[in-house]
């Protein structure tokens, strides 16, 4: 059984003038020590799916249906309370921008104390010994003297680091990261990136990471998902969906990096741009971009076919495998 | 060789910190002493933007690069050095004489939420900057080349009524565009773009630039910190580190053979499609605060090739072999 099931999940947002789908019906799961990559455009629906898991969607938002199987128990019919002794202990989240997520007016040592405090009931200095243990583990420079720290004496790259080291004082299962070095410099990313890599392989934890950047996405995890206006249109190994990605949407995103088009020419590039969720178009929600939409394309959303590996929502590959099947099946 | 367009000679920009006199004053060991502190945005910069070319600046944060966006526009005024457009020194004069290089030098700012006035429509965003700069056009005149450039950027005509919220980050930046595009430049600063903008849109806005620069016979000075686009983009590449250019050099020979450490740290750092594993060089520790400059090289608290004179000399851009420059004593002396 995989650690983490989601299966068939709505979520949607109670506006005037009815609800927004910001979700429509997402599955996939993850699991024990396994990373995850959630790819897709502002707007895809990758962060709403990642709060979700932990019911964090703010109101008007709220789970319309499905299920979120955590250790076979739905995180999406438990009460708050049950919930919150999961949050941070079990499932932990590492958010975007450091200087949101820490308090400003604690002490870092204070900060983590509450929160192992918070789900053990150990004494004050045991906990401290743990954060210190923690913040040692993320390589942080002189870490006793940060426990009695403020977050605003520390920089970008070094509050990340903190907040990691938060993610990690309870052991969890899993960690959620939603675009963790987005705010961050390269050079301080990579080293963050690598830091987070090695960790989820030392404790052996699971890693949902949430980005937009495919080149962090195809050198940290090792299983993707491409979402595109609140649907999964295609997830399976990382490798097979960088060097072979069979949707449409997925080929344009990786063509229209400036690293895969020749220095000076002009780049490969997908008209138009992700539908608001007001008006979603029907059927696939990515046919007025897409070069190969058909008639069908405009009625109802494709089921998922397998290549390889690979599960794609797409009538364009669905058809391109029938044929070859049956080319097969002729020359037999 | 020509003369180059644009000239940068030995820019300095210090931002005071110290506030006030009153402010300045302190009260230290029985008597009151004046502490000043500046923020080192700029030291001594030298660069040449030749007719025609991408020059891409590149470096992370805080390292003052557009800082040098800015000074070049006129935005700000240098604490030192000079500023030469086409042969002129600008960055002295102010007034009238100014104004036609403010027409040959236009700018695209990064965030495209914040550059568009709010409570005018697009057609009035775009006519602007030409009645300005030619107040002698008729409003039909007007109105022909604000649908040019509208059109040239992609962008309906019909929609001239809208303002900037009802549109796209991608369209906003092609209208930001379109603005400086209006009153037909020479000279284009872009200060991070497409930074603000998704993956998808981010190929058109570089695409519709290239466009721009084939049509227009443009100039750019292209301030980004993602060296993927400026492998793609730039002609030259200057790689700036702490208000300092630590390399300059052609894209292709930068990229291939880096000679700084910073500039191979940084160019080890890109996440690209092809590797499984990260395999980056790490430096130690982080960015210096511009308040407090190092001595000697800027960047010898985190290089590891750094020794004595790293620590007590300022290096200066050398040639190197590849026909760049780079400023690094540990390259002059073969070290490395």
């Amino acid at each position: 059984m995989a650690l983490l099931e989601v299966n068939n999940l709505d979520v949607r947002f109670a506006v005037r003038g009815g609800d927004l789908k910001a979700l429509r019906g997402i599955s996939f799961s993850l699991d024990k020590g396994e990373r995850l990559g959630l790819v897709g455009e502002s707007g895809a629906g990758k962060s709403v799916a990642a709060f979700s898991i932990l019911n964090l969607i703010a109101k008007p938002g709220y789970i319309a249906g499905g299920q979120i199987l955590f250790e076979g128990r739905d995180l999406a019919a438990m009460s708050e309370r049950e919930l919150r002794g999961i949050r941070g202990n079990r499932i932990a989240m590492i958010f975007q921008d450091p200087m949101m997520t820490l308090n400003p007016v604690l002490t870092i040592g204070t900060q983590m104390v509450e929160a192992i405090q918070a789900h053990r009931k150990i004494s004050k200095k045991e906990a401290r010994k743990i954060a210190l243990d923690r913040l040692q583990k993320v390589q942080i420079p002189s870490p006793e003297k940060r426990l009695d720290q403020y977050p605003h004496e520390l920089s970008g790259g070094m509050r990340q680091r903190v907040i990691i080291a938060i993610a990690l004082l309870l052991d969890p299962e899993i960690i959620i990261a939603d675009e963790p070095t987005t705010a961050l410099d390269v050079t301080i990313q990579a080293e963050i990136m690598a830091l987070l890599l090695d960790l989820c392989e030392q404790e052996n934890v699971a890693l949902m990471l949430i980005t937009h950047d495919l080149g962090v996405v195809s050198q940290v995890t090792q299983r993707m998902l491409v979402m595109y206006s609140g649907r999964i249109i295609e997830q399976g190994p990382t490798r097979e969906i960088i060097n072979d990605a069979q949707h449409p949407y997925t080929q344009g995103l990786i063509n229209a990096l400036p690293q895969m088009g020749e220095p000076g020419e002009r780049l490969f590039q997908i008209p138009g741009s992700m539908p608001s969720l007001k008006n979603v178009p029907t059927g696939c929600p990515f046919h007025p971009r897409c070069h190969f939409a058909t008639e069908q394309c405009k009625q109802a959303m494709p089921e998922y076919v397998r290549s390889g590996n690979v599960n794609v929502a797409c009538y364009e590959v669905a058809n391109l495998i029938e044929q070859e099947k049956r080319m097969q099946e002729a020359e037999s | 060789m020509t003369s180059p367009l644009v000239r940068i000679r030995s820019l300095e920009k210090r931002f005071d910190l110290s506030g006030s006199l009153l402010e300045q004053l302190r009260f230290e060991n029985g008597r009151f002493r004046r502490k000043q502190e500046a923020v080192h945005a700029i030291n001594g910069v030298d660069l040449d933007v030749q007719k025609g070319e991408t020059l891409c600046v590149v470096g992370e944060s805080g390292c003052g690069k557009s800082t040098v966006a800015r000074t070049v526009m006129g935005l700000l005024s240098p604490s030192a050095g000079e500023i030469h457009y086409d042969g002129e020194r600008i960055d002295h004069l102010d007034g009238k004489a100014v104004q036609p290089y403010r027409r040959k030098m236009q700018m695209i700012f990064q965030n495209p939420y914040a550059s568009l006035n709010p409570r005018m429509t697009i057609q009035q965003t775009l006519e602007e900057p030409i009645r300005f700069h030619y107040p002698q056009w008729s409003a039909t005149e007007v109105r022909d080349k604000v649908h040019e450039v509208m059109h040239s950027v992609g962008i309906d005509p019909d929609w001239g009524s809208r303002f900037g919220h009802e549109f796209s980050g991608g369209q906003r930046q092609r209208i930001a565009i379109a603005r400086a595009l209006a009153v037909d430049p020479e000279f284009i600063v872009a200060d991070e773009p497409i930074s603000a903008l998704d993956v998808s849109i981010q190929a058109q806005v570089l695409n519709l630039l290239m466009d721009a620069q084939e049509s227009c016979s443009l100039t750019y000075l292209f301030i980004t910190h993602d060296l993927a686009v400026v492998e793609h983009f730039g002609t030259r590449v200057a790689v700036m580190y702490l208000g300092r250019v630590c390399e300059l050099a052609d894209t292709k020979t930068l990229f291939a053979t880096p000679r700084h450490p910073y500039t191979q740290a940084l160019l080890s750092a890109i996440p690209r499609l092809e590797d499984d594993r990260p395999n980056h060089i790490r430096l130690q520790g982080e960015v210096p605060t511009p308040v407090h400059l190092p001595s000697g090289c800027v960047f010898h608290g985190r290089c590891p090739y750094a020794n004595d004179r790293c620590r007590q000399e300022i290096p200066q851009l050398i040639a190197t072999d590849g026909g760049g420059q780079v400023a690094c004593h540990a390259v002059e002396e073969g070290r490395l």
